[in-house]
């Protein structure tokens, strides 16, 4: 990190680590101590001693990594300061996925906003997100690309809709990320009165379960191995987008295949997919978010990590923002 | 504009041929009369010309956006026209919802060249995402979308009352926009500006070789000929000369070594080569010329191109069509002895006097490039198509050797879940240890078989890069192929013609399929 305000801050191997708090903030290898923006696999690991997150994200990091998800943890809420070493720290939401916060990091009364992922789009499956003044922002840019505007999520899904009404006799296979973008979905398609049994890949379950426990409705969800092949025909089934062009998805033979995802703005990414039914439909803040959200927290510092960096950064610059890369590794650039 | 810019996107995510044709043909039967020509226009690509440069669509873009996020989001993209749909700025103006014949009209009848990017700005700024990439597309020529002329000839035959040799033949003459062809395809007359010694005219086409009914022809009322392995070809001889492929598309810029300027309209039928130092040489030569617009010098230097004449549909003002193929022969030699040109010759009868010694001609004849023979009846006629009782062709059995499995791909569309794409190889050597890529089959499996390898390859797979798996040596194959040649655009130094699977051999030891020296001693 070159330029910044913050010399309390550090990157180290196991990622970024915030000194006089003694914790470090989603790292990619086991710690003593960490706090856990969200549940997504790229920010949330296994096998730290002590985690600080909120209580739907150490539900579902145990419910992904069983026991191993920590040996001890802490509740944040949302309402609390809570002292850890020489700093206080305070979770707000950052409506990215159920159970996501942003962490405002208080050292000597010098704030320090932490986003994680997050997006401003309202979603019923978790909190809004919330602005908080600081003087230091650390955002993401998974879409920080002036290209990336998310279109409205309700004709992306509507379009779901028509294809499935279009296309009686087939079945439409949606590949979703299993937490978060398959519940969101879901909830969507209800909004927009599609009352069909969704049925969904196995690895999807558990998690759309954990949702449905937490008083998000998701209707009739069904595993699909509960439904014989010569049923398949005019189903919507949900699916990890890895499955999509696996043996498990030979079995529908007559299939539209769709995948629900920000990177779905671009054809040739479409194509490569040798996806039919693309659905733009992103957790991450698009370029126009990211930069109301520089605005309303109103920081003298921006800090961009994961994602395309260096256009953020060259436009933040530009309009007289301090703002360089916080080159953070371990994230995957395809996540969501 | 909308509607068309639909079809695009649609047509760009179709996977399948079928889905693709019903696009087209739907689109066809809904849109106005002027609006199919203009899309027919665009999709074929005959207006052949750019109407924007992509220097004036950069100076554009930068000047409603921003030089270094233009740069870092072309970066990403890779495509012009889908970086610039996405990051134009349009200020909310309302949608012009203009008619793509109207937008046609305005952009080539444009003659203020330093107005055209004011124009152009005016669209971008009243479109949406999809219409301004379809908008760029156009302008710029060349939409790579997944649609060649074979498929939309498919979707004309479907949309209108004609046959596809008829769509083939007169594909050519309708002028822009275009219009009149789909009146023709209605079922009204051709428009009278069609010159119809400007256009291709149908193939006879060959029956496949039937053993039952070979043995009631007497050999007495036919002819035999080689048949070369090269492209079909009609070549127009006269003062406005073409060549065509043998679906009728225009090949006269690829092969411009052939002299097609001659007094008078002459219209031959036979095979394009590439012959050097009086020697026909491997299909893999003429492919260095195949679909190369304008070969250079040195390119026409090293692969000549040799027209083999068997056959004349006009001779003049003679339709020598409706004559028998002896008379027709003597027509098409009166027609070698007036051209002259060096690389035009008649292909040449074979002497044989029993369907037994043909066959051993066929099976034994010492050049590489010959596919097998065609044999045809004296006295038929020239008609289009398939003709019972006309041509046969009688192919040269193919190779058929074991080889061993190496790197399977997914394959596309309906068969992107399955692994079905294979590159298979041979030992290097007497040692058996290593092995070498010889050639890639991707069909004559069943569908049963094809589940089969797909389970193979996703049980011995060693590695993965993207959409290709590396296998362990582990499964053998019978491949056949029609033919085999030196290549040096190959490791292996050969190169296969159409291999295919012919049959999965599970339980053969991969110790026993051969080197390449056994390989190469093929080509004799
Ligand atoms: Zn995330």
């Amino acid at each position: 990190m070159r330029k910044t305000n913050i010399n309390w801050l550090k990157k180290k191997r196991e990622g970024l680590f915030c000194v006089p708090g003694n914790f470090f903030i989603d790292p990619v290898f086991p710690v003593e101590k960490a706090l856990i923006t969200h549940a997504h696999t790229d920010h949330a690991r296994p096998n730290n001693k002590s985690i600080f997150s909120s209580k739907e994200t150490i539900e579902l990091m145990h419910l992904r990594y069983g026991e191993s998800y920590c040996s001890d943890f802490q509740i944040a809420r949302f309402d609390e300061k809570i002292k850890i070493n020489d700093v206080t720290v305070q979770i707000h939401p950052a409506g990215h996925i159920l159970g996501s916060v942003q962490f405002l990091i208080n050292y000597k009364g010098y704030r320090l906003l932490i986003s994680g992922d997050y997006k401003r789009t309202k979603d019923k499956t978790c909190l809004s997100y919330e602005p908080v003044k600081c003087d230091t922002f650390i955002t993401e840019a998974t879409f920080g690309l002036p290209i990336f505007n998310h279109p409205n999520d309700q004709n992306e899904v509507k379009k779901l809709i028509k294809s499935i009404k279009a296309n009686v006799n087939k079945t439409h296979l949606i590949g979703v990320y299993a937490l978060g973008k398959c519940q969101r979905l879901i909830t969507l398609l209800r909004n927009l009165g599609y009352d069909e049994t969704i049925y969904l890949h196995g690895a999807l379950t558990k998690i759309s379960n954990f949702y449905s426990k937490n008083n998000i409705i998701l209707g009739n969800i069904s595993n699909i191995s509960e439904c014989s092949k010569s049923e398949y025909a005019n189903k919507l089934v949900l699916c990890p987008p890895s499955s999509l062009n696996d043996k498990w998805s030979q079995k529908f033979k007559n299939v539209v295949k769709g995948y629900a995802s920000g990177w779905m703005r671009i054809r040739q990414r479409v194509k490569q997919k040798n996806i039919e039914l693309p659905l733009i439909l992103s957790d991450h803040a698009d370029w126009d978010e990211i930069l109301k959200t520089v605005n309303d927290v109103n920081p003298n510092e921006v800090l961009v990590t994961h994602g395309r960096e260096e256009a953020l950064v060259h436009y933040l610059t530009k309009k007289n923002f301090k703002s360089s890369a916080l080159n953070l590794i371990g994230f995957e650039d395809e996540n969501e | 504009m909308n509607d068309f810019a639909e079809l695009l996107n649609d047509l760009i995510l179709s996977p399948s041929r079928n889905k693709k044709i019903d696009l087209l043909k739907n689109f066809f039967c809904k849109s106005n009369l002027k609006d199919k020509g203009w899309a027919f226009c665009i999709l074929t690509n005959r207006m052949d010309r750019k109407f924007v440069s992509v220097k004036e669509l950069k100076e554009l873009i930068i000047e409603n956006s921003d030089e270094d996020l233009f740069r870092f989001s072309y970066d990403y993209v890779g495509d012009l026209a889908e970086t610039i749909s996405l990051l134009w700025q349009s200020n909310n103006e309302k949608n012009t919802n203009i008619n793509l014949h109207e937008f046609m009209e305005i952009f080539s009848n444009f003659d203020h060249k330093n107005k055209l990017k004011t124009k152009l700005k005016y669209f971008l700024d009243r479109s949406s995402e999809n219409q301004r990439f379809t908008i760029i597309k156009i302008l710029t020529g060349g939409l790579r979308v997944g649609v060649s002329n074979g498929l939309i000839k498919e979707a004309l035959k479907l949309s209108g009352v004609r046959e596809k040799s008829e769509i083939e033949e007169f594909w050519h003459g309708f002028k822009l926009p275009c219009t009149d062809l789909f009146e023709w395809l209605d079922g009204k007359k051709l428009p009278k500006y069609i010159n119809r010694k400007k256009l291709f005219n149908s193939f006879m086409l060959a029956n496949n070789y039937n053993s039952n009914e070979f043995k009631s022809f007497k050999t007495d009322d036919y002819i035999a000929e080689f048949k070369w392995d090269g492209i079909r070809a009609q070549i127009i001889f006269s003062e406005d000369g073409k060549i065509f492929s043998r679906n009728g598309e225009d090949i006269t810029n690829s092969f411009c070594d052939i002299n097609t300027f001659i007094k008078g309209y002459f219209v031959v039928d036979g095979e394009i080569v590439v012959k050097k130092n009086n020697k026909v040489l491997s299909f893999n030569h003429l492919q260095k010329r195949i679909g190369r617009k304008n070969p250079s010098k040195k390119l026409i230097e090293d692969y000549p191109i040799h027209f083999i004449a068997y056959d004349i549909l006009f001779y003049t003002s003679v339709d020598c069509r409706a004559l028998s193929l002896i008379e027709r022969k003597k027509y098409l030699n009166r027609f070698i002895n007036i051209c002259k040109f060096s690389n035009i010759s008649t292909s040449s009868l074979i002497k044989f006097s029993s369907w037994d010694q043909l066959q051993n001609i066929k099976e034994t004849s010492l050049n590489n490039h010959i596919e097998g023979v065609i044999i045809k009846k004296k006295t038929s006629l020239y008609k289009k198509g398939r003709v019972v009782d006309g041509w046969y062709k009688w192919k040269r059995n193919p190779f058929s050797v074991d080889f061993i499995i190496m790197y399977a791909q997914r394959g596309h569309g309906k068969r992107s879940s399955f692994y079905s794409d294979f590159t298979f190889g041979c030992w290097v050597d007497e040692q058996f240890t290593k092995l070498v890529p010889v050639g890639k089959a991707y069909s004559g499996y069943t569908n049963d078989e094809l589940k089969s390898l797909d389970r193979w390859v996703r049980n011995n797979t060693v590695e993965r890069f993207g959409p290709v798996r590396s296998l362990k040596p582990g499964l053998v194959v019978e491949i056949s192929f029609d033919n085999i040649n030196y290549s040096s655009r190959h490791k292996s130094g050969v190169a296969l013609r159409f291999p295919r699977f012919t049959r999965i051999r599970w339980d053969k030891p991969i110790s026993q399929v051969c080197s390449l020296k056994y390989i190469k001693d093929l080509i004799n």
